[in-house]
């Protein structure tokens, strides 16, 4: 009986022994996986450095960027205005140019007339009548004031053109405070991630925050467009709104104003 | 005696450019940069048609739209809206708000000389 359970134990023991050369067997394996592993961890704290001091630099760029976002919207602003200034005293001044013109034109055609009224009296003294033909012909040069208007109408048609164009500024300036918004949100993310790096607290990143403007209203969707065509829903649905009120359309208002 | 126009817009250059549009048509122009200072501007009965952007700092043009027709004085005031917000759902909002009329920036002189001429004369 007990030979028996001799030998029942030392099977076991070789089961035992068998189970820890696997286990060894296995670990000989495993070594060079551990190894690698320890190789790769070696490789990525320093990028992983690297990744902190980039974010951490990035991060105290981001403010100088959006300020540079804002100054120029500031600049742009102003350089319209002062723009739209110019071209409203430039149409102030072919408006009045425009009106002297037209008086020297009606003046111009009073003389004609009497010139005309002249020659018909004194149609008989031939001398009389060569130097007044010579009056009109030098008189006749108002004419071309004609052609100096149509090329003032000109001038006023380009400025009202220019004015128009510079609805830009506004759709820039909005699109530009859209990204200074996503900036700060990135802002926002680089400092969570920097505050789980270096365990900083959060309140240090505070100062570096991006001061937005006070108007910082605006439309991240803003287009400049000129085509009409999204006018052309406003309507539609302008009319359905008030039920009675006719829809108008852009040629109808060309219309008027041509 | 010249017809008074307030212009609510945050931005300079917009108000500018409808000032100078509408003051040569003979418009007496008041200009205000946020719906708050519309509010303020708006003196007892002497405003005859409103003007008012939608993204607005402080008070942006939807309460403003709100707040002028709350007020008994200012509940027949032609309210025309100037924004960039062009999708329906705004247009919707901004005439349910109590707007009159809707144009999309950028826009037409001739269209805001229209719109207004048609309210005001």
């Amino acid at each position: 009986m007990s030979e028996t359970k001799q030998a029942s134990n030392l099977l076991e023991l070789f089961d035992k022994l068998n189970d820890l050369k696997s286990v060894f067997k296995y670990g000989e394996k495993l070594i060079p996986i551990v190894q690698s592993l320890i190789d790769f961890m070696n490789e990525t704290v320093p990028l992983l450095e690297n990744i902190n001091t980039s974010i951490t630099d990035s991060t105290s760029k981001i403010p100088k960027a959006a300020h540079q976002i804002n100054d120029v919207t500031a600049a742009t602003e102003l350089a319209t205005t002062e723009i739209l200034d110019i071209v409203d005293m430039i149409n102030i001044d072919i408006d009045t140019i425009e009106k002297d013109l037209k008086s020297i034109t009606e003046k111009e055609k009073q003389k004609l007339d009497i010139i005309l009224k002249l020659q018909n009296a004194v149609k008989d003294n031939s001398i009389a009548l060569s130097l007044l033909q010579k009056y009109e012909e030098l008189n006749s040069e108002y004419k071309n004031i004609t052609t100096v208007l149509t090329a003032l109408q000109k001038i006023k048609n380009n400025s009202y053109h220019i004015t128009l164009s510079l609805q830009v500024q506004d759709i820039t300036s909005q699109q530009l405070s859209a990204v200074n918004h996503l900036i700060s949100g990135v802002q926002d993310k680089l400092a969570t991630l920097l505050v789980d790096f270096q365990d900083t607290k959060t309140e240090e990143f505070e100062d570096r925050k991006i001061a937005a403007p006070q108007d910082a209203a605006f439309n991240p969707n803003a287009q400049y467009g000129k085509s009409g065509a999204r006018q052309e829903l406003a309507n539609e649905l302008v009319k359905s709104n008030s039920n009675n009120g006719s829809r108008t359309t852009q040629d109808e208002i060309d219309k008027i104003f041509s | 005696m010249k017809k008074v126009v307030l212009v609510a817009d945050d931005s300079p250059s917009i108000r500018k450019f409808v000032a100078f549009t509408l003051s040569a048509k003979g418009f007496e122009i008041i200009p205000a940069s946020d719906g708050m200072e519309a509010l303020e501007k708006i003196p007892g009965g002497k405003v005859d048609l409103i003007i008012t952007d939608l993204n607005m700092p402080n008070l942006d043009g939807f309460e403003l739209i709100k707040s002028i027709r709350n007020n008994e004085e200012f509940k027949e005031t032609p309210i025309i809206i100037l924004s960039s917000l062009a999708g329906s759902d705004e247009i919707t909002k901004g005439l349910e708000c109590g707007a009159n009329s809707y144009l999309i920036k950028p826009f037409d002189p001739k269209r805001i000389i229209y719109e207004v001429a048609k309210y005001l004369n």
